[in-house]
């Protein structure tokens, strides 16, 4: 009896298993998903939670730069860098308005369009992101502690700063390159001798390692090929800096057709260490030359701009060993370098097949004087010397390449819309898949590092047409996120971008978040026209020149009330956020100033320049609902005829300050 | 066989989660099926007030429908909806009933229809090669490259052009490129 | 050294701790402030628990009528000055070493402390009652009366949208085992009195 029992239990319990393991395998044969979870799940991030990962998208004709979370896709901020933004004063207030000055005086606008972050050792540090202006050739610094635009500096020499801004692995320096070559320096001159006469200024800019000041260290003068976008070594090919070139033909007309004759164009492989050695031998020339540096204090809270006139450069054809250039066929667009250092993959746009160098094989042709010719007297390698292998045909327009730091590569194709998963050293396409539509970049967060974080990917595209709802002509822009994290990519989520983004940078949240600045300590603020407590509240009138030194604090004005101002006068409005509690803004606007609202952040100053023009009583209000009283956060201010006599007074609750 | 009871219990219990997980695949087939809402990416998107690109151009030519039912066996629909500016030069119907009987028939099955992407793609061109623009590039000598990676060689005879021995029967301007009608196949030069 | 005797060297010497801890401390809590708002409360000042926490409970208590939290009141002269003369007595007793005399610090000592916290209440109790009549915004309570926000004078109480704890702190918790230690060393200084006479 007990024999049969057992017997009995063994049956059921094998015939329980059997259903089980049957049941598993029909969820597995129905794909990945049910096991994973849906794409949903994936992108949820339930309500007071936090994304896993910042992306810093470039804002493109925008100028700006925009901070989404991953994998939500939730857009955070929209950093002002090279255009004006009214919603933060960003070029409205005196203290910004230096920020955008340039050579060619202020600006209001930029292209901006390759973000990337700061590293130490290869790996993303959290602490700047560095973005270009295209246009007016400029390179900014965002400090991620307090997401504002610190620093910005004019490359002189530079036409179309595209190849840019790139950043070594140690934050040694930010590199930017021309798109456009144009006479170095600048004069008038027939467009038919550009061949031969005009320059591709390389920039190589110093970052202080602790504060992350740039400063411009030198310029090499490359031939006058269009730069078109680099990438640093890393690893190994530390030292070294990497630029796709086009149009070697150098056409300055018609470049659809003539800057696509050639049947290769080149990599350039610069030698910045071997660049560093000349500079110190001074073997570099001084070029007159003239460049704004801006610098955003924080303790000031006011931009100054200071105009350069000196700029050393270096001569590539006098200084072996300083450039190579390394074919690689059919205008060569994007230029990356794997997480390892070794290979460099160059995308022929108009290619069929992608080109991959070996950063090995390019130091033993150098070792070996493996030269196909010259170009300028700066030595071409041969073709095959460099060559680490061809993936295929793998689609049509490859643009750029990221790496999920398992061994992947993954590349954009910008005709036949798609992401292609391939793998290095075999160069064999393990997976594709469509984008929505024409996708540009892509991004890894650290895709640019030693460390990638290999579990998204973003495809940035440049057209959208159906896939939101639309808004007249002009539709929104659009990126698309990928699950890398399995063998075969899942897209999960299409979300809205600012402007056109065209790169991306990300990193995880966690490297950024415990670092946030959160208020600003009123005892710091060396603002000149800071008023730091109500009683130090006053206006002063200096000629036509009056300066009010306000305070903002829940929820009134000090003083809410000034009289004496006449038609004629100028009024610079100082004010001071005297809170000192985190999410506690404070704005202020005039009716009828020719200017921005101006957000203030606690323990902040900030002015704006009001111009009355008519008689009357005009009021002020504040404009970030602040408090439960915000709408009474209010004043007003009387103006009168120039010949009046009304004496200048400002008072809160009626009594005098 | 108390013990018995407490197994067929346990069985009991599974078998209402193996449904349940049945469910699952359900929800797994409804996130994919969104990567294939647009199988054919922007040539998807429908628009009939745009000017019009070179698939629906050629979808509207009753002399290239060998063509069309070619591009859609390849699947390659939304390259000639791109952005642009490409070329097309479009071999019509009676190129195609040219080449040896049989051939078409036989790319346009399942198995070879990388042979067929590769031979459509020899076809494109990145640019805009128009009448003017092509005689110039006879005139310069300059020859146009494909998407295949092949450089196809212009010529002028009298009035006519030829790009690669083929002829140029007509030139279509579109939205997002020039179609070019060939009377002949390009075929890859070592075949 | 009698034990009784160490007791009560070591238990005076516990209310050092008041002038390097605070003594008590009343945290804020609201939706709004992930981080809560906390004032803690020393022998001789009432400070920010994180920076600027004081001008943030002002800044939100005008708006319904609350005093601004006093950076000086005239207790904090007096209580280091207490302090500091029970730690000497306590000190100058032990040197003594009459132990009926601990028990007398141990009661001279609760009756002091017992003071403070009326003090402490009294405080609270202006503090949550004596409203700006001008103030911008006043509730009633569920009698019609205005709305008191006098926080708990020990525990957790719901005022509008904040929950207030109030709770001793580190510099009173010195203080009590102070007390507790010459609490013992009167009563192992009876114990060795009771032997003594059984060995007499």
């Amino acid at each position: 009896m007990k024999n049969y029992k057992t017997i009995a239990m063994i049956v059921v319990a094998t015939s329980i298993l059997l259903i089980i393991a049957n049941c598993n395998q029909n969820a597995t044969t129905t794909g990945s998903g049910a096991l994973t979870g849906s794409a949903a799940q994936k992108v949820f991030v339930p309500p007071g939670e936090h994304d896993e990962f910042y992306a810093f998208m470039s804002g493109g004709f925008s100028g700006q730069l925009a901070v989404h979370g991953l994998p939500s896709g939730r857009l955070f901020k929209v950093v002002p860098v090279f255009s004006v933004d009214a919603e933060k004063a960003y070029g409205f207030n005196e203290e910004t308005k230096p920020m955008l000055e340039t050579s060619y005086g202020f600006i209001p606008w930029d292209d901006s369009h390759h973000p990337d972050l700061s590293q130490t050792n290869g790996v993303i540090d959290g602490r700047w992101c560095f973005i270009n202006a295209n246009n007016t050739p400029r390179i900014a610094r965002i400090s991620l502690k307090t997401f504002e635009t610190e620093e910005i500096i004019e490359l002189p020499n530079s036409a179309g700063n595209h190849s840019s801004a790139f950043v070594t692995e140690n934050t040694e320096y930010v590199v930017a390159g021309t798109r456009f070559s144009v006479p170095v320096p600048q004069r008038d001159m027939s467009i038919d001798e550009y061949k031969g006469n005009f320059k591709g200024a390389v920039s190589f800019i110093k970052i202080h390692p602790e504060t992350g000041r740039m400063s411009l260290e030198f310029q090499i003068l490359m031939p006058g090929f269009n730069y078109d976008l680099a990438h640093p070594g890393r690893g190994k090919s530390h030292g070294w800096m990497f630029f796709s070139t086009y149009n070697t033909e150098e056409a300055a007309t018609l470049l659809e057709v003539n800057a696509s004759q050639n049947d290769k164009d080149f990599i350039a492989a610069i030698n910045w260490k071997k660049a560093e050695e000349f500079i110190k031998a001074g073997k570099y020339k001084n070029m007159p030359t003239l460049y704004a540096h801006n610098v955003y204090d924080e303790s000031t809270h006011s931009a100054t701009s200071t105009m350069i006139k000196e700029v050393k450069t270096l001569d590539p054809s006098e200084l072996p060993g300083l450039v190579y250039f390394m074919p690689t066929p059919k205008s060569p667009h994007g230029c990356d370098v794997d997480p390892s250092g070794e290979y460099i993959v160059g995308s022929g746009k108009l290619a069929a097949a992608l080109t991959v160098h070996s950063f090995s094989k390019m130091t033993a042709a150098i070792e070996a004087k493996d030269f196909d010719s010259q170009a300028y007297g700066i030595p071409i390698l041969s073709f095959d010397a460099t060559l680490a292998g061809t993936v295929k045909q793998p689609g049509l327009g490859p643009l750029h390449t990221e790496f999920d730091g398992k061994g992947n590569a993954y590349t954009t194709f910008f005709i036949s819309s798609e992401v292609v998963k391939w793998k290095l050293g075999t160069w064999e396409v393990l997976d594709r898949k469509p984008t929505y539509y024409s996708v540009g970049h892509l991004m890894i967060p650290g895709g640019n590092s030693q460390k990638p974080f290999g579990k998204y990917v973003v495809a940035l595209n440049k057209i959208t047409k159906d896939r939101y709802i639309p808004t007249g002509p002009e539709v929104c822009q659009s990126a698309q996120l990928y699950d890398i994290s399995g063998d075969k990519m899942e897209l999960l989520l299409d979300f809205p971008t600012l402007g056109e983004p065209h790169y991306a940078a990300g990193c995880p949240a966690s490297l950024i978040e415990p670092n946030q600045t959160k208020i600003y300590k009123l005892e710091d603020n060396n603002h000149p026209y800071v008023t730091k407590s109500e009683k130090d509240a006053k206006v002063v009138r200096n000629g036509k020149d009056v300066h009010v030194y306000m305070t903002m604090i829940r929820s009134h004005f000090a003083p809410d009330n000034i009289e004496g101002i006449k038609t004629g006068d100028r009024v610079y409005f100082h004010v001071t956020n005297l809170e000192q509690d985190y999410d506690v803004p404070h704005g202020i606007s005039m009716i009828g100033a020719n200017t921005s609202e101006l957000l203030i952040m606690p323990g902040q100053t900030e002015t704006f320049v009001w111009e009355p023009k008519r008689v009357g009583v005009w009021p002020f209000y504040c404009t970030d609902f602040c408090s439960a009283l915000h709408q009474e956060m209010q004043g007003y201010v009387r103006v009168s005829p120039p010949n009046s006599n009304i004496a200048l007074s400002w008072t809160l609750d009626g009594e005098a300050l | 066989m108390k013990r018995l009871f407490i197994f067929l219990c346990t069985g009991m219990l599974i078998f209402p989660g193996c449904d349940a997980g049945d469910n699952t695949p359900s929800s797994a087939a409804a996130a994919s099926s969104f990567e294939n809402n647009t199988p054919k990416g922007q040539a998807s998107v429908v628009d009939n007030v745009s000017a019009k690109n070179i698939l629906q151009v050629a979808a509207g030519s009753k002399d290239h429908t060998t063509l069309v039912a070619a591009v859609q066996a390849a699947e390659i629909e939304h390259i000639l909806v791109n952005a642009g500016p490409i070329t097309v030069f479009a071999p019509n119907n009676a190129a195609f009933d040219a080449l040896p009987a049989g051939t078409v028939e036989n790319l346009l099955k399942p198995e070879n229809k990388s042979t067929l992407v590769d031979i459509l793609s020899r076809h494109a061109a990145p640019g805009t090669f128009d009448v003017k623009q092509m005689r110039k590039e006879a005139k310069k000598a300059r020859k146009i490259y494909t998407a295949t990676g092949d450089y196809f060689e212009v010529t002028v005879a009298g009035d006519d052009i030829y790009v690669e021995g083929a002829k140029i029967l007509g030139t279509i301007a579109t939205s997002n490129g020039i179609i070019n009608v060939v009377d002949k196949v390009i075929l890859p030069k070592n075949n | 050294m009698r034990k009784s005797k160490l007791l009560m060297i070591i238990g005076p010497l516990f209310l050092l701790g008041l002038f390097v801890m605070p003594m008590w401390n009343i945290t804020l809590e609201a939706p709004q402030y992930p981080e809560p708002l906390g004032m803690d409360i020393w022998i001789n000042k009432i400070a920010d628990h994180n920076p600027n926490d004081l001008k943030n409970i002002n800044l939100m208590n005008h708006y319904v009528g609350m005093k601004e939290i006093p950076e000086h009141i005239g207790e904090f002269d007096i209580f280091p000055v207490v302090v500091v003369v029970m730690m000497a007595l306590g000190l100058l007793i032990a040197f003594i070493g009459n132990y009926r005399w601990y028990l007398g610090w141990f009661i001279l000592v609760a009756l002091l402390g017992s003071v403070g916290m009326y003090d402490f209440y009294i405080w609270e109790y202006d503090y949550g009652h004596n409203l700006d009549p001008k103030a911008a915004i006043k509730f009633l309570d569920e009698d019609g009366n205005p709305m008191a926000y006098q926080p708990p004078l020990i525990g957790s109480k719901t005022i509008l949208n904040f929950t207030a704890h109030s709770y001793p702190m580190m510099g009173a918790y010195m203080l009590f085992i102070g007390m507790l230690l010459s609490l013992a060393a009167f009563i192992v200084g009876l114990k060795e009195e009771n032997q003594n006479q059984a060995t007499l």
